[in-house]
């Protein structure tokens, strides 16, 4: 059986792309196993949806190596295939801290979940 | 002789045959490929490069040797966009109602004529010329494009992407 905890979710403006270093991601180690997120990447939102205002959710699920870097980036689910380009190359791009030498952790398959959404701005 | 004869005859009508070819050839080229009115032709190539001040007088001298309403209508509807191109917006639309007083269902003049209006910020004149046009090429690219800019002045939006992440233990693990 699946045993999911949920460990964190961020809602972040695409184009605020540097603020990736103050996601409390570091709070996720006292729970869990999983390795500590040191980047992430924001997906770009494709602006082919954007202007067709389509919405969509992508999952993609990988393992994180010795060093910190994704491995085996698959697309586990997703609504539109449009997002999964981005979705993919954003979670390619995302660092994890490196394990210490002799350390060991469990290797866990991680899944990481994109919501693209297109928030309504009020006109003048 | 009469072999040498029958060659020679043989050999002219191969010639003249060949010849006739040619010509059929070159007059369905010509009706196939080569434009009708050729200063319509070259304006719309300048109006396609992004030369619409140079477009638009080439596409005006082609109105005036215009020989049918449908060159009457393909050069007033590259006039209305060249107008819009140069921020002409009232003339261009005065173009697009020419051209569709000829034919009304012109989905290239109801799309310019959408532009113009987007850009003068008469939105609902824009959003039904846009659904007219929706209605006859759904598909085409530039329909698309005054879609999200309809959208853009009347419904703006900003991306936000959510990120959720979540550990998941092998599927082997007890719950």
């Amino acid at each position: 059986m699946k045993t999911r905890s949920k460990v964190c979710c961020l809602v972040l403006l695409a184009p605020l792309c540097a603020a990736a270093d103050e996601q409390p991601a570091a709070e996720l180690v006292a729970e869990a196993v999983e390795r500590v997120p040191l980047h992430t990447v924001v997906p770009v939102y494709p602006e082919k949806a954007r202007r067709a205002r389509v919405e969509g959710e992508v999952e993609v699920c990988f393992t994180v190596d010795r060093h910190g870097r994704t491995r085996g980036v698959a697309v586990r689910r997703s609504t539109n295939r449009v997002f999964e380009k981005p979705a993919r190359d954003a979670v390619r791009a995302s660092t994890f801290e490196p394990l210490e030498p002799g350390e060991k952790v469990p290797d866990i398959k991680n899944c990481r979940t994109f919501r693209f959404n297109l928030a309504r701005v009020a006109v003048d | 002789m009469n072999k040498v004869t029958t060659v020679a005859a043989t050999c002219l009508v191969v010639l003249w045959l060949a010849g006739m070819q040619t010509v059929a050839l070159g007059q369905e080229m010509k009706m196939v490929v080569g434009p009708s009115n050729i200063d319509l032709h070259n304006g719309a190539e300048l109006l396609k490069r992004g030369d619409a001040e140079r477009g638009l007088e080439l596409t005006l001298e082609g109105l005036e040797t215009a020989a049918t309403s449908r060159e009457r209508v393909v050069g007033m509807s590259n006039a209305c966009a060249a107008c819009v191109m140069l921020g002409r917006y009232k003339q261009a639309v005065s173009w697009c109602d020419q051209a569709l007083d000829i034919r009304s269902r012109n989905w290239r003049a109801l799309i310019n004529r959408s532009h113009a209006y987007l850009r003068l910020g008469q939105f609902e004149q824009a959003e039904a010329d846009l659904v007219a046009a929706e209605e006859i090429a759904p598909g085409a690219r530039s329909v698309k494009l005054v879609r999200s800019m309809y959208l853009d002045a009347t419904d703006p939006v900003v991306p936000l992407v959510v990120i959720d992440d979540r550990r998941q233990q092998s599927d082997e693990d007890p719950q």
